[in-house]
């Protein structure tokens, strides 16, 4: 029997798979790697993140968002950028930085790729620090300024990278930007090329430089007409396609340059009434019509989680039935 | 090409800044001022038609209303009843528990650009206030509500009968969102379901015109 490693090397080189690769397995997640929180840890609360920017998750909620009303937006004026965008600092102590590192010497790296995480990413950066209707508009009314301010992102990724780096040797990134809505990319092909291929280049060539062996993005959303950018920027695995990517079809275009992780909606079985039986049956249908090469069954969640308790695990039973 | 061929071909562009100087270029060579309004909102049309056939993207869209909106500015002052022609009001929200605003905030923008007055009541909001909006303003024609996690659709099915069930009348219920199909609109009672907001204006006017 194959190790995970090596089940997923077969899978995505088109070798012989002795199973499917179970969703997230391959990767370890090292979760404790100092960062900025970008998020608010949990319902009820409200943070302001490093960069100043504020998050709120609602009680009630599946999820924390960024609040962007004129009071707490970070970017009002995008031309003015530079006197409000400030990146946090990339250097953590050794002590802040034990845990991740006694993770990663935990792990068998012949059975998992020691992962590093990312997130958010750089054009959702963007649309956290001013919105995303003002992230958009600009990338029309200030194409120059937004580009600087890529770029400035890019620098924090880079830095934060190689302490990344140097800390854990990881042998994965797994880095989250979402891209698209469920039926549409957010922007078009030719703008998303001008503004964000050249810098995930940058920021995906840099970690590959760096002994990364596997550059898996999320982004749990369409973005099938993105792939040739992906590819071109060098990922290996696009965790979170959703069905409406027709994924059978993408295999059959893209497979042996880039593989596809998801097929299973998480808004179509991850809910209050989930149930086995439902689970299986959009297990069956992902396995079925993609098949073991090039193809990763997962839930589009973009964490080896599920919103609610039980999910992500029946689902991960459901595969292993499959196989 | 005449001034308001111009001004219809900058709209559909986004070119915010180029259509309120048209705008004034048009009235100048003393085209209607109602004339001009419509050309606008035709051009709407077609970016909305566009956006629905993957032709365009959000950016274009929000540019486009812009510009519209800037164009409107410049004939504000000169636009009587005679010269618009309003579908009546629409309130328009995101249900309760949910956040999500892009595209509750598109289909405002594409429906004021088609001549509905539009009432936003925001994100996260309860049966109560929409009911209560619908009571406190005058010619309500349309509610849009929009929901985009599955965890909110029973919310958006309990709006939806609240509004049906209030006793209030003269208006139609338009649903949308990710998760939202025309099945389920159908279910939960709706008038209408558009899967984006190019669609939805095109749906919106169909609704209160019937």
């Amino acid at each position: 029997m194959l190790t995970k490693r090596q089940n997923l090397m077969e899978t995505i080189k088109g070798g012989n798979p002795d199973r499917f690769v179970n969703q997230y397995e391959f990767m370890e997640l090292i979760m404790e790697a100092p960062m900025d929180l970008p998020l608010a840890p949990g319902p009820g609360m409200t943070v302001k993140n490093k960069w100043g920017i504020t998050f709120s998750w609602p009680e009630g909620q599946i999820g924390s968002f960024p609040v962007h009303d004129d009071e707490h937006k970070v970017v009002k004026d995008i031309t003015k950028w530079k006197d409000v965008v400030k990146a946090p600092s990339v250097y953590y102590t050794d002590e802040e930085w034990a845990a991740a590192v006694a993770h990663a010497n935990s792990v068998d790296r012949t059975d998992k790729f020691v992962t590093a995480f990312c997130a958010p990413g750089i054009f959702e950066m963007t649309h956290h620090l001013m919105g995303v209707e003002d992230a958009l508009m600009n990338l029309y009314e200030e194409p120059e300024a937004m580009k600087e301010l890529i770029d400035y992102v890019v620098e924090y990724e880079l830095a934060y990278a190689q302490q990344v780096i140097e800390h854990l040797h990881p042998d994965a990134l797994f880095h989250h930007d979402d891209w698209g809505s469920q039926i549409s990319t957010l922007i078009s092909p030719a703008m998303f090329e001008e503004f964000f291929l050249p810098a995930y280049k940058k920021v995906y060539g840099f970690w590959k430089e760096n002994g990364v062996q596997l550059i898996v993005h999320h982004s749990d959303s369409y973005a099938a007409t993105f792939v040739p950018f992906m590819i071109e920027m060098g990922i290996d695995i696009w965790q979170g396609a959703m069905t409406t990517n027709n994924i059978p079809e993408l295999i059959k275009k893209y497979g042996g340059k880039i593989s596809f992780m998801g097929d299973i909606d998480s808004g179509v079985v991850d809910h209050p009434t989930w149930s086995r039986e439902e689970i299986a049956k959009y297990v069956a249908i992902a396995c079925q019509r993609c098949g073991k090469l090039y193809f990763i069954p997962n839930l589009s969640q973009g964490l080896n989680i599920s919103s609610f308790p039980g999910v992500y695990e029946t689902t991960s039973e459901e595969i292993d039935r499959m196989s | 090409m005449t001034k308001i061929e111009e001004v219809k071909a900058k709209l559909e562009a986004g070119k915010a800044k180029l259509v309120p100087g048209l705008v004034q270029e048009a009235l100048d060579e003393g085209n209607a001022v109602g004339d001009i309004l419509q050309a606008m909102t035709d051009s709407m049309g077609v970016v909305g038609d566009k956006f629905s056939a993957g032709e365009i993207f959000v950016p274009e869209m929000l540019m486009a209303a812009k510009a519209m909106s800037k164009g409107v500015e410049v004939i504000k002052p000169l636009l009587t009843s005679t010269s618009t022609s309003s579908l009546g009001t629409c309130v328009i929200g995101t249900v309760q528990g949910d956040l999500h605003d892009i595209g509750k905030n598109l289909v405002t923008m594409m429906l004021e650009s088609a001549g509905f007055n539009m009432i936003d009541l925001g994100v996260d909001v309860s049966t109560e206030k929409f009911i209560k909006a619908i009571k406190e303003n005058e010619n309500v024609t349309l509610v849009a509500c929009s929901g985009l996690l599955t965890t909110t659709m029973s919310a958006m099915k309990e709006t939806v009968q609240a509004l049906k069930s209030s006793g209030l009348t003269g208006f139609k219920v338009i649903v949308g969102g990710a998760p939202v199909t025309q099945a389920m609109a159908d279910e939960i009672g709706a008038d209408g379901f558009a899967p984006d907001a190019g669609s939805a204006t095109v749906k919106a006017k169909e609704l209160v015109k019937a």
